[in-house]
């Protein structure tokens, strides 16, 4: 059975005739056609390779609570009760650069101990005032535009779904593995079937048998058959219907992929970090973490945090050190915390890159119910052995009220599309001749050249 | 083009293609009978059966709770999980249970006009939403009273621009003539009208956001103690219902505009609101042609012709004026829809696919939490849009209803039917497919053809009902009698019936219709 059909067995296998890719999938198929004519950079899987892990931050982020300028007389004004100082014991990280050209004292929420931890030893960087032109402060549409990397526009595909189309024709079936129950639209191609897999958990994401007596054959097998997976004869790919096709393969991509991630799972065995936290995030990092132990073929992984949205109860009874956003940052900086540390002790922190992104900041005045209200700019956090640590990128944004976009939010000075392709580019190892077919729509080419953080 | 199909060439295959496309499939009883109507009374026959405007919802009332409208905090109104598995539930019931074509429309609106209830607060979402719905699916219905009030996608696109949940989730209510937010400009051009690149320029983007300023939302009174209490305009006309849209004059831009090179109505007036921009739209070509384009995708194939569209859009704009059913009409009778390129050519969306199960298997709508946790899966909760575009489209290239954990869950669900099985879903969602009425299994597969020298005779009969269009090939007729014979023996003849359901409804040929 060929249940773990990795790009290496296809290469080989495809040197004996191209008699066997009939029975394969689409985007293997492609391979043999593609693999020659066109010079790709497939990036690499497994036991080798960069990997890249989205952590997307869901509701809007209030960048202005995380990365804090805690001795800006416009922030502490801004903010009477929601302010973060010195006396909450806000985390000093030195001082960065401004967009007024002056620094900005600033410090990490109290509870990102983890992330101080990686800023201190040169594993973390900071990109402030990031945000997109004409900011949209709807969730909706501004995790669209963050998605697709085409703001203000309709979104069609995903930028890592163009990434895919671009650079990973004959990719694994599970180049990407996203925890969640619906994919993003980051990951949609924009034509075909994308390399990637969404799930919420593993259990899910395997074949349903029942066990009476008599299902000795397991329902995997079965399926495997009655869809051309493994039969000697029937391809189980009817050409001449090009949708039933499409479906036909995706069945396959399904088949493999489960095989895929199964594998990976049984090969990975337990984790080696002892104190993960208890928190859903944490849950899904592990999962991620053991597929990485058990070299699964994938090099983007994607992870969702919720719960952003703190219009109220952004902290409780006037206590800074309360409240809904406390509470969040506290699982992220623990997640994120045990997933390095699991990493550095499976060997793999100089292969692994954590970014993180929220749809928008928040306002930087706070609101009558003790939270904030939808905003723009917002800072990005770069995690990995490789970034090039303890500085910032981007400049903090001036607070000012005339300086402020959209009724009272930060505006960007870095376009999040350059920060994307600062990840592609200097992480993944895409040329810089790719970039016009996976961003369609660019900012100016000079502020579209990639950030130096790793 | 567009010429009728002839009569000689109707056959139950094709029977059961229409029925697959004007609504959700049925059995083989239903699908039979609309092949007889239209070999003894006419193709045209057996079309109108389908088109006939005669649904008037009123067998699918709101949920109580819902009716309470004038106290939208009353007790009725339960936690929000409860609302929103309750207002599912409601959807599917009517689509399931209403007449197919009014289904299928009132699914494409959801989609056309696809609206976020995150972007409500919780005190109104669900009031929203019904109202939304109410007026997606009368529209989908069709003229029925015959005063011309419903049924129009001109009418319907004024609506929505009326509508609470759409000012909500496109912030109509936000752009006053101070201070315009373009997005619903912007997409009733993108979206509703014109299409993407549809010949419209970013001016007229701003020249349609500043016609739709001003329309805001009446906060009502709330009785709930902790709502914010808000005073109810001065400009919301006496006797409005609570939380319902209206204009503010003082908000509204009044100036004389221009839009797609026009600063006149086709009726010669000045362009100055939301109205007159419409007018201008839908007297532009584009629009009838982008909307047709649309319509054709949903209902017959994903590349119509230039020639095709452009007939279409013709007959949409200047002899229907934007009247649905005339137009669908045209394109059930048609010999393109039945074209070998087209029929058995879709993959079933989410809906379509749960709702083509219970037509064909005979059985109600789940219920509610086992409802929300298969749409949760499939990826089709109507509550949340993946985007404000809406749901993927059912054509094939890079289409997310079929990525691998959807498509893992589609393989798996099929023992939901089969076997009231649901332990792969939430812990609630387990205990109510186990309470699931049996099947009607005698009907399925008569006792007489459930012996092994028989099973010809039995795939035959599975074929019919689950695979009308794609029947399986050998080398899947030939595992199935493996697993079939051996399960039989091991265990029963239903069991072994049931295996084979399971395993016919999780194959790739399932999922086309």
């Amino acid at each position: 059975m060929n249940t773990n059909f990795s790009r290496r067995d296809f290469i080989k296998k495809s040197a004996w005739g191209a008699a066997t890719t009939f029975t394969l999938p689409a985007f293997l198929q492609q391979t043999l056609f593609d693999l020659d004519a066109r010079a790709q950079t497939l990036p690499p899987q497994g036991e080798e390779g960069p990997i890249l892990l989205i952590m997307e931050l869901g509701g809007g982020n209030d960048a202005l609570n995380t990365v804090i300028p805690f001795s800006n007389s416009i922030y502490t004004g801004a903010r009477p009760t929601l302010k973060l100082g010195e006396a909450e014991g806000v985390l000093p990280i030195g001082a960065g650069p401004n967009i007024q050209g002056g620094t900005e004292d600033l410090a990490l929420h109290p509870n990102l101990t983890a992330f101080q931890g990686l800023w201190n030893s040169g594993d973390m960087a900071i990109v402030n005032g990031v945000g997109y032109p004409n900011p949209n402060l709807s969730h909706f549409t501004s995790f669209d535009f963050w998605h697709s990397a085409e703001p203000n526009s309709v979104a069609k595909s995903g930028w890592v779904g163009r990434y895919f189309d671009s650079q990973c024709n004959g990719c694994e079936a599970t180049q990407a593995i996203e925890l969640a129950n619906r994919p993003t639209l980051a990951l949609k191609s924009s034509a075909g079937l994308s390399p990637s897999v969404t799930f919420n958990n593993p259990e899910a994401f395997a074949w349903k048998d029942l066990t009476t007596p008599g299902r000795e054959v397991p329902l995997e097998d079965l399926f495997r058959k009655l869809i051309g997976l493994d039969h000697p004869s029937d391809s189980g790919i009817d050409t001449s219907n090009e949708s039933l096709a499409y479906v036909q393969r995706a069945a396959h991509n399904a088949m493999i992929s489960t095989a895929n991630v199964r594998q990976a799972n049984l090969d990975g065995g337990d984790l080696l970090y002892q104190d993960w936290p208890t928190s859903r995030l944490a849950r899904d990092l592990q999962l991620i973490a053991q597929l990485i132990k058990g070299n699964v073929q994938t090099s983007i992984f994607y992870a969702h945090q919720g719960g952003y949205d703190t219009h109220n109860n952004q902290i409780l009874n006037n206590n800074p050190l309360t409240g809904r956003h406390f509470t969040l940052l506290r699982d992220l900086n623990g997640a994120l915390g045990a997933f390095a540390e699991e990493m550095k002790l499976q060997g793999k922190w100089d292969r692994v890159l954590i970014m993180t992104f929220s749809e928008f900041g928040r306002k930087v005045i706070q609101n009558g119910s003790g939270g904030t209200d939808h905003g723009a700019a917002e800072s990005m956090f770069m995690m990995g052995g490789q970034v090039k640590g303890g500085q910032f990128f981007g400049k903090y944004p001036d607070l000012s009220e005339q300086a402020r976009v959209k009724r009272h939010s930060m505006d960007h000075n870095v376009d999040f599309r350059t920060v994307y392709r600062s990840v592609l580019e200097n992480w993944m190892q895409v040329p810089a001749s790719a970039m016009d077919d996976i961003f369609p729509l660019q900012p100016s080419p000079e502020e579209f050249q990639p950030i130096p953080f790793v | 083009m567009l010429s009728p199909l002839s009569q000689d060439k109707w056959s139950p295959r094709l029977a059961t293609h229409l029925l697959n496309r004007a609504g959700f499939g049925g059995t083989p009883e239903e699908r039979q009978a609309l092949y007889e109507l239209g070999r003894d009374q006419g193709i045209a026959a057996a079309v109108d059966s389908l088109v006939a405007t005669t649904e008037t919802w009123e067998n699918h009332p709101w949920p109580d709770w819902a009716l309470s409208e004038t106290d939208p905090n009353g007790d009725l109104w339960g936690g929000q999980g409860n609302r929103r598995r309750s207002f599912a539930s409601w959807y599917f019931t009517f689509l399931r249970e209403g007449q197919p074509l009014a289904g299928k429309l009132t699914k494409f609106f959801v989609d056309h006009f696809a609206v976020d209830s995150a972007t409500s607060n919780q005190y109104t979402r669900h009031m929203y939403f019904f109202r939304f719905w109410e007026n997606l699916r009368k529209h989908a219905a069709g003229d029925v009273d015959q005063t011309g009030r419903y049924g129009s996608l001109k009418t319907l696109v004024n609506d929505v621009s009326w509508s609470e949940a759409m000012i909500r989730t496109l912030d109509l209510y936000q752009s006053t003539a101070n201070n315009i937010n373009e997005n619903f400009g912007r997409e009733l051009l993108e979206l509703f009208t014109m299409g993407v690149d549809g010949g419209y320029t970013e001016d007229d983007v701003g020249a349609a956001a500043e016609a739709f300023t001003g329309r805001k939302l009446y906060n009502y009174q709330s009785p709930h103690p902790n709502a914010p209490v808000r005073n109810p305009s001065t400009f919301a006309p006496e006797g409005l219902p609570p939380a319902s849209s209206y204009q503010n004059p003082n908000q509204q831009d009044t100036s004389p505009k221009s839009i797609l090179g026009f600063d006149k109505t086709p009726q010669g007036n000045d362009i100055i609101n939301g109205d007159d921009v419409m007018e201008v739209i839908f007297a532009n070509i584009q629009c009838a042609s982008h909307l047709c384009w649309k319509l054709w995708r949903y209902f017959v194939s994903p590349d119509p012709e230039e020639a095709l569209l452009q007939e279409l859009a013709l007959r949409f704009r200047d002899t229907y004026d934007y009247e649905i059913r005339p137009l669908l009409r045209d394109i059930f009778l048609s010999e393109e829809f039945y074209d070998d390129s087209v029929v058995a050519k879709q993959i079933k969306d989410a809906a379509d696919l749960q709702l083509a199960i219970l037509s064909q298997v005979n059985a109600a709508v789940p219920l509610e939490r086992s409802l929300e946790a298969i749409n949760d899966q499939l990826g089709y909760n109507v509550h949340f849009p993946p985007n404000i575009a809406g749901w993927p489209e059912p054509e094939g290239d890079g289409n997310t209803w079929l990525a691998a954990g959807p498509m893992v869950f589609r393989m798996n669900m099929a023992s939901i039917w089969s076997h009231k099985n649901g332990e792969f879903l939430s812990g609630g969602a387990i205990l109510e497919i186990a309470q699931n009425p049996d099947l009607d299994w005698d009907a399925i597969a008569p006792v007489e053809l459930r012996s092994a020298e028989n099973f010809p005779l039995l795939i035959e009969k599975l074929n019919e009902r689950f695979l009308p269009l794609i029947p399986l090939r050998k080398s899947q007729v030939r595992t199935l009698y493996d697993r079939y014979v051996h399960i039989a023996e091991k265990i029963s003849e239903v069991e072994a019936i049931k295996e084979m359901i399971r395993l016919i409804m999780a194959l790739p040929e399932y999922q086309m219709q």
